[in-house]
């Protein structure tokens, strides 16, 4: 008989802290433009920024909601309550943020994180950003980080020039709503080669039962610039289902460079429907470290569009996949440009009734010559309550290209095991050492405080659970 | 038209059964809204005017008197038989898609079928040479709608060439065709499939197969030609130690389209799978390839492969590939791999400093490509016309 690895869930306690929900401000359930001009006056927006929200509202209402991948007729879109502001104003001091938030936040390790290596620290509670910082000289260069609604005021034209250019209302159903509703999120502005050398981090957490988060986060790379940004986020569990629609726009300029790292443990009962889009242009270089643990549904699918020529884009990243979720992921990359050259990595864990699902998307356009381009996907089923399902499209429309796909599923090899045990290592620490060493790849890529985040949500468990 | 009264025609004087299928068919037929090929845009495609297929197709020779040969457009008096295996079908279906092309063009061979064969290996029967089937398409049968059953009793082994074709360049024929394949226990069995109608012509076909206990089906389907060629394979290995290939290859040129389906649902434990797809694309084609592997709940110790090359001759190609690997067992292996490019420069590069044109050389690295599958051709004759229109196609 064999042996069957078992994996204890992931500990969640510490992202299970939920404060009591106290608001100064809820807007009513439902969306109507009523509620959309009630958010926007909230915001003090500028004029085209409403209207752009209420052209998003009629597209929201028009568009279906998508029939493949996840079964989310769960998810009660009209009792979704779009905008909830925590009772905080905007602190630029830690000190001054409210305890019950900085609680939960200290819990999560961001303060001290900031302390040691963060350039800025965007800690966005429920819609709006309640803590923003950014070390004085990257200020001084000229980088830009703030939260989306002062940059809409302070920066208007910037923003205006690339707000949902690049996700369009019209995308589908989640980015109408997205633009409808948006709230929060980050803006990145790095001039012109300026290299950003340490990462800028924001972490986003979900209070309020029931609400929706659609954050924005707009990065800007000017030529040459180089920059790393972290997104993280948890959120506490409820009964409510919780949708999360955020948007992120990556716009990398000639020669620039963009490491964009998520973190994604959401709790089990959120919808995360995030798009995340970034237009690369000549000799830049966008490199996504995904890393997908949370939710009760995930469908997310980065894409990368290489437009200028010599355009790189690279693609790491992790699911697991446990009981009760269903984590539909994988990256799309469109090769635009001649000589562009892309790599995909995606590795999947499925236990207890989990479903991981990869479903992937390279496309190389005709005038796209010279494109290199390789996509790795594989699969690891750890009993078989699970689901793990890979889908990669390739489409491909010119021919001086290189273009390979390789992809595996099965569980962990018995030979792995022996080999190992027969090197004096116990079966237990031979498993672990097996999945530690699956997800190794995506860890490594990490920095340091987020690796440990990795290391919390798989490493450390693994080692005492399995067996 | 495709209606009823066509339907009344096809079965005064027929077995009454079968008669009923059709109808009940039709009836599923009549319901359903026309299907769309949305990755080779074709839409709303209109059945062209139904004809009757009256040319014979099958080579009879003396020793296919082992074997049970029936024509499915005659009044067949083993009709209950045949029901009987058809049910086989019914309970089969497996959630991933969709059993043969679509249920419209399914249930329209099912109701409107023009011809077709009942072919079945007897138990412990083992024929050493092919039944070759000849479905030939000219200006006095422009429509082929083709019904096929062929069933490898327990322990037996058969090799069947079906050749798609016709000499008419100018006319623009149709087939939509149907085969299902039953394979028992121990038995063997290979299918050659080649089709090469002419530019003007459209092809659609279904292959559906239930394969038992150590039972062993081989595909070979070789897709040359037709302006939109639609097709599907789909094999549910039921049992333990059940075992399905498909060699495929194809050549697209011209603006033709290609939608290439395959499907190896694992159900039974030990069952293993192969799928190995070489093809060529040239001048304008268009090509859709889609390979899923699909380890149901309790194919423990299964294994499959999917493996896809092609080869872009030209920039104006179109080439998607949709390999997919669902899972819903641990204890599976399963892989896929796609490739996709140019001739190797280098290698072309070898040949030419022999002498060799560029032309010669990328022949020769087509031929190269494609001779593993078609070595596995039984007949020759075949085998080198086969071969011939490759080597024509290049050219042009």
């Amino acid at each position: 008989m064999n042996e069957k690895t078992e994996v204890k869930d992931i500990d969640r306690s510490l992202h299970d802290k939920k404060n009591e929900s106290k608001h100064r401000y809820q807007s009513a359930k439902g969306l109507t433009p009523e509620v959309i001009k009630e958010i926007s006056r909230e915001k003090k927006e500028p004029k085209w920024m409403l209207e752009f929200r209420l052209k998003a509202l009629e597209i929201y209402k028009k568009k279906e909601i998508p029939t493949w991948g996840a079964d989310i007729s769960d998810l009660d879109m009209e009792n979704i309550i779009t905008y909830v502001r925590p009772d905080a104003d905007l602190q630029s001091d830690w000190d001054q943020v409210p305890d019950e938030i900085k609680d939960t936040f200290d819990a999560l390790g961001i303060p001290e994180a900031e302390k040691e290596s963060l350039a800025g620290v965007g800690a966005q509670y429920d819609s709006e950003v309640v803590y923003h910082n950014l070390k004085e000289e990257m200020v001084e260069q000229g980088v830009i980080y703030m939260d989306m609604e002062n940059a809409v005021k302070k920066h208007e034209d910037l923003v205006k020039d690339h707000f949902m250019k690049l996700i369009t209302p019209n995308d589908h159903k989640f980015s109408a709503l997205h633009g409808a509703v948006w709230s929060g999120g980050s803006f990145v502005y790095v001039p012109a080669g300026v290299d950003v050398d340490i990462p800028l981090q924001s972490y986003f957490r979900q209070n309020a039962p029931g609400s929706g988060q659609f954050e924005h986060t707009l990065i800007i790379l000017e030529e040459g610039a180089n920059a790393h940004f972290i997104e993280g986020c948890s959120a506490p569990k409820y009964s409510v289902n919780n949708l999360h629609a955020g948007a992120v726009e990556l716009f990398i300029n000639k020669g620039a460079k963009l490491r964009y790292s998520t973190i994604e443990n959401w709790s089990r009962n959120m919808y995360n429907l995030n798009t995340k889009r970034a237009l690369v242009e000549e000799d830049g270089v966008i490199e996504w470290v995904s890393g997908s643990f949370g939710s009760k549904v995930s469908m997310l699918y980065p894409m990368s569009i290489l437009k200028g020529a010599r355009a790189r884009a690279e693609f790491t990243g992790v699911t697991f996949a446990a009981e009760g979720q269903y984590l539909d992921t994988g990256a799309q990359v469109i090769h635009a440009a001649p000589n562009t050259t892309s790599t995909v990595n995606s590795r999947s864990i499925a236990k207890d009734g989990g479903h991981a699902y990869y479903r992937g998307l390279l496309k190389v356009t005709e005038n796209a010559h010279g494109a290199k381009a390789s996509v790795a996907c594989e699969s690891l089923m750890l009993d078989n309550e699970s689901k793990s399902d890979t889908l990669p499209i390739m489409k491909l429309q010119t021919d001086d290209i290189d273009i390979g796909h390789e992809a595996k599923v099965g569980r962990i090899s018995e030979e792995a095991i022996f080999y190992l045990m027969s090197r004096g290592i116990s079966e237990e620490e031979a498993k672990a050492m097996i999945v530690r060493g699956f997800v190794e790849p995506i860890a490594s890529e990490l920095p340091l405080e987020y690796a440990v985040e990795l290391n919390n949500l798989i490493n450390l468990e693994l080692e005492g659970t399995i067996g | 038209m495709y209606n009823k009264k066509l339907v009344d025609n096809l079965t005064t004087g027929q077995s009454k059964l079968l008669s009923s299928k059709r109808r009940d068919s039709f009836k599923v037929f009549e319901k359903l809204t026309k299907s769309d090929f949305n990755r080779i845009n074709l839409f709303n495609y209109q059945f062209p005017e139904y004809s009757p297929y009256n040319k014979e197709y099958l080579k009879e020779k003396k020793w296919q008197s082992q074997i049970v040969l029936k024509k499915m457009t005659d009044n067949l008096n083993n009709e209950e038989e045949i029901l009987n295996y058809l049910e086989e079908f019914k309970g089969k279906k497996v959630k991933k898609g969709n059993q043969g092309l679509d249920e419209k063009y399914l249930s329209m061979v099912d109701a409107f079928y023009n011809t077709g064969l009942f072919i079945k290996v007897p138990r412990n029967t083992e024929l050493k040479l092919p039944v070759e089937i000849f479905y030939e398409l000219d200006k006095e049968n422009p429509v082929l709608i083709d019904n096929n059953l062929i069933v490898a009793e327990e322990n037996s082994k058969l090799t069947i060439v079906i050749d798609y074709r016709m000499k008419d360049q100018e006319l623009a024929a149709f087939h939509n065709g149907l085969t299902r394949v039953i394979v028992k226990e121990n038995a063997v069995l290979n299918i050659i499939k080649v089709q090469r109608f002419n530019d003007q012509s459209d092809n659609f076909d279904s292959n559906i197969s239930l394969v038992s206990n150590q039972g062993e089906l081989n595909w070979i389907p070789i897709e040359l030609g037709a302006r939109n060629s639609v097709t599907n394979n789909e094999n549910t290995l039921i049992d333990d130690g059940s075992r399905a290939s498909i060699s495929s290859v194809y050549f697209a040129d011209g603006d033709r389209k290609l939608d290439l389906g395959f499907k190896m649902n694992h159900q039974g434990r030990h069952s293993s799978s192969e799928i190995e797809s070489r093809g060529v694309l040239k001048d304008r084609a268009q090509k859709v390839f889609r390979g899923d592997l699909y380890f149901q709940k309790g194919a423990g110790q299964a294994k499959g492969t999917e493996k896809e090359e092609v080869l872009l001759l030209d920039k104006t190609v179109d080439s998607d590939s949709i390999p997919a690997l669902f899972s819903e067992e641990d204890n599976v292996e399963g892989e896929h791999a796609v490739s996709a490019g140019q001739i190797d420069e280098q290698r072309l590069f070898y040949l030419m400093s022999r002498g060799m044109s560029k032309a010669e050389a990328k022949q020769l690295m087509v031929e190269a490509a494609f001779n593993p599958v078609f070595d596995k051709i039984p007949l020759n004759d075949l085998k080198g016309s086969v071969i011939n229109e490759v080597k024509t196609r290049i050219r042009s």
